[in-house]
């Protein structure tokens, strides 16, 4: 068995086997029917009316389903990417959901309030909801740094304040929407068209350039980690602080970069939700992106190639879980599958002895069991 | 005043057991090495189960399904990190993915989507002779759950540091493999904080919806869970800690409602999401004060191979 596939094999099997098992929950709350129309609708969603398209049928049967899941790709993406690059350098960011509010509402503010010509506010408004998802993010490496505090609690309570803050203080209130004639609106004012990402199928669908960002993203971060000697460096640390500090490596400052960038990254996933679809910060931000990052990263085997791979097929899956809807399928349906994916491929090393006993491959060394490399 | 400080004691004490229980669950885990992020999970399993059975049982009992109910999250962890030697925290961590969106699936599946029929609620007992004194008559009125919420972090911390058990549970978090020497089972043992650490968190979750509330709703624990680990934290990993640390929680919110309520201008200078941030920067603050590393056992989230040393 080839190393790269020993790799995703186990991701690739806890997928299929937690859509197996959401089949399966569908069939007893339901019927059998009902679970065959609601994965027949979930593909249709996610990729696409095929049959209708053969018949003949317009091309948005096909463009928009893509167009939806591109668009939820690139949110997962880029927290995914936060998550992992965080676990690369051994911390676990569970803050990505607070990080990401922040760089939304950046994103919203700088959107709205100033003006410029396109060329500059759209990079602009991009980099500083980037810059203030990084100093979110500062705030547990540095507590972890001088004071010892973990910082799986300290991101918690990070994405606590943060959702607090912005959702329950500036969005409605000092940053609320100026009332347009007797319509009292939600949220903070719309950005302005030169903040806009602009869309990339016109008319045809809502995907817009937030996917190749994200897609971009994830290609920059592979080149740091995978062949930079910074990057080389901040693996290092994940593998092992001791070790790492032993040979040299600024052990501190490669953890507070690293984490700057995860909170940056986290940002842009505000970002690309604001200037993108929402245009303009809602009075929530709706789905736990941040939290979803967390499962991407893992089932992508915190690779950043593994992690878009992840977000583009959840990419898929959402956008297919809208339709499901239409049937009375929960709307919860799609993060069921992408739980119940995860809690499988905790047990990683479960399938690799399950496929290695069937391939009767002897001899090979077990793989280690840690997917998380600690600090 | 007086009657104002009354009735804030009275509703900490009535919301507190679900965050004590839970983090006593988690206190129970880690010391015996095991990461217990997916308590938040563990209650809302509690939590869904103990409300949907008190609807063909007395509640008395429903609570004990609740128990078994995180109970059961707790061995799908105990499962994958003792067994298979997952990564606790992902482990614990895909617990709460399941948990909220099968729970929501569920929930919407067989009742509505905000939340189950009514149940009836917990009896409460009033302790004669202290409802005539005042400040002290907030402890009379409660559910069992709160009296037992205030002497299990005392029986605990006993069974920990004075018994032979307690002895092991505490060394199997710091030095297992001095543990296996002596010809005792590390996993047996971690298996057995892991599964009451579970029927901990399950009766935290009970409690929300069998004493606090009289129903489960959607967004129960909604963020509890986590509290309790960060009470856990700042306790220090020990059960009377971390009982008082849930409880001084459990106060701040019960200030924060309190002081919305009875203050309505006080709205008007301090905006609603200062004071919803306010005991989540507090935490930060005092964690950050008190610093957190040294206190962690020592082999906490590191899972247990015999050979390895």
């Amino acid at each position: 068995m080839g190393e790269r596939l020993r790799a995703v094999l186990p991701s690739l099997l806890s997928i299929a086997l937690a859509l197996a098992l959401g089949f399966l929950a569908i069939a007893l709350t339901r019927d059998l029917d009902t679970a065959l129309q609601a994965y027949g609708q979930m593909l249709a969603g996610g990729i696409g009316d095929w049959g209708a398209y053969l018949e003949g049928g317009p091309l948005t049967l096909l463009t928009r389903p893509w167009g939806e899941a591109g668009t939820k790709a690139a949110l997962l993406t880029f927290t995914g990417l936060s998550v992992a690059v965080a676990f690369r350098v051994g911390l676990f960011n569970i803050g990505a959901q607070g990080q990401m509010v922040v760089g939304a509402l950046v994103a919203a503010v700088v959107g709205a309030q100033l003006s410029l010509p396109a060329f500059l506010h759209l990079p602009l408004a991009l980099l500083a909801a980037g810059v203030a998802g990084g100093l979110w993010a500062l705030l547990p490496a540095l507590l972890k740094l001088r004071r010892g505090v973990h910082e799986v609690i300290s991101t918690i309570m990070l994405n606590w304040v943060a959702v607090s803050l912005v959702d329950n203080w500036l969005v409605v209130g000092p940053l609320r929407a100026s009332a347009s004639g007797e319509l009292s609106r939600s949220g903070t004012d719309e950005v302005l068209a030169t903040a806009e990402l602009p869309r990339l199928l016109g008319s045809l669908s809502r995907l817009n350039l937030g996917l190749p960002l994200a897609l971009l993203a994830a290609a920059l971060v592979w080149l740091w980690l995978l062949r930079t000697r910074v990057g080389y460096e901040v693996r290092a640390v994940g593998q092992g602080a001791e070790a790492a500090r032993t040979a040299g490596i600024p052990v501190a400052r490669r953890v507070t970069e690293t984490m700057a960038l995860a909170g940056a990254l986290a940002g842009l996933a505000g970002a690309v939700l604001v200037l993108g679809t929402e245009l303009k910060y809602p009075s929530s931000l709706g789905a736990p992106y941040g939290f979803d990052g967390i499962a991407i990263a893992l089932l992508g085997g915190s690779h950043p190639g593994g992690t878009a791979a992840a977000a583009l097929f959840f990419g898929v899956l959402r956008a297919g879980g809208t339709r499901m809807q239409l049937l009375g399928v929960h709307k919860s349906f799609p993060e069921l599958i992408q739980g119940l994916a995860l809690l499988l491929v905790a047990g990683r090393l479960a399938w690799l002895t399950l496929v290695r006993r069937r391939s009767a491959v002897t001899g090979s060394a077990v793989v280690a069991s840690t997917e998380v490399p600690r600090a | 005043m007086l009657e104002v400080l009354e009735a804030l004691l009275h509703s900490t004490l009535e919301a507190a057991p679900a965050l004590v229980f839970a983090a006593l669950g988690a206190t129970l885990s880690e010391r015996a090495g095991v990461v217990s992020v997916g308590v938040e999970g563990m209650m809302r399993a509690g939590a869904f189960c103990a409300a949907v059975a008190a609807l063909y049982m007395p509640t008395g009992l429903a609570v004990l399904v609740g128990m078994g109910a995180g109970a059961v999250m707790a061995a799908v962890h105990g499962y994958l990190s003792l067994r298979w030697r997952a990564d606790q925290v992902v482990s614990g961590m895909a617990l709460n993915l399941v948990a909220l969106a099968g729970g929501t699936f569920v929930l919407e599946s067989l009742y509505s989507p905000s939340g189950t029929p009514s149940i009836t609620q917990l009896r409460t007992w009033s302790l004669p002779g202290l409802d005539a004194v005042p400040l002290l008559r907030a402890l009379s009125g409660h559910s069992l759950l709160t009296y037992l919420a205030l002497l299990l972090p005392f029986a605990l911390q006993a069974l920990l540091q004075r018994t032979a058990l307690g002895l092991r549970l505490r060394a199997v978090g710091e030095r297992p493999h001095a543990v296996a020497t002596l010809g005792l089972s590390v996993l047996g043992l971690r298996w057995g904080a892991v599964l009451g650490g579970g029927l901990l968190a399950g009766l935290g979750g009970a409690a929300l919806s069998c004493a606090v509330l009289d129903r489960f709703e959607q967004h129960m624990p909604a963020g509890l869970g986590f509290m309790a680990l960060a009470a856990m934290v700042f306790g220090r990993w020990s059960f009377r800690g971390a009982a008082g640390a849930a409880l001084f929680f459990a106060a701040g919110n019960a200030l924060r409602i309190g002081l919305a309520s009875s203050a309505p201008g006080l709205l008007q200078v301090v905006p609603q999401g200062f004071l919803l941030a306010l005991p989540y920067v507090l935490t930060l603050v005092l964690l950050a004060l008190r610093g957190g590393k040294a206190h962690a056992p020592a082999a906490l989230g590191v899972p247990y191979e015999q050979e390895s040393r």
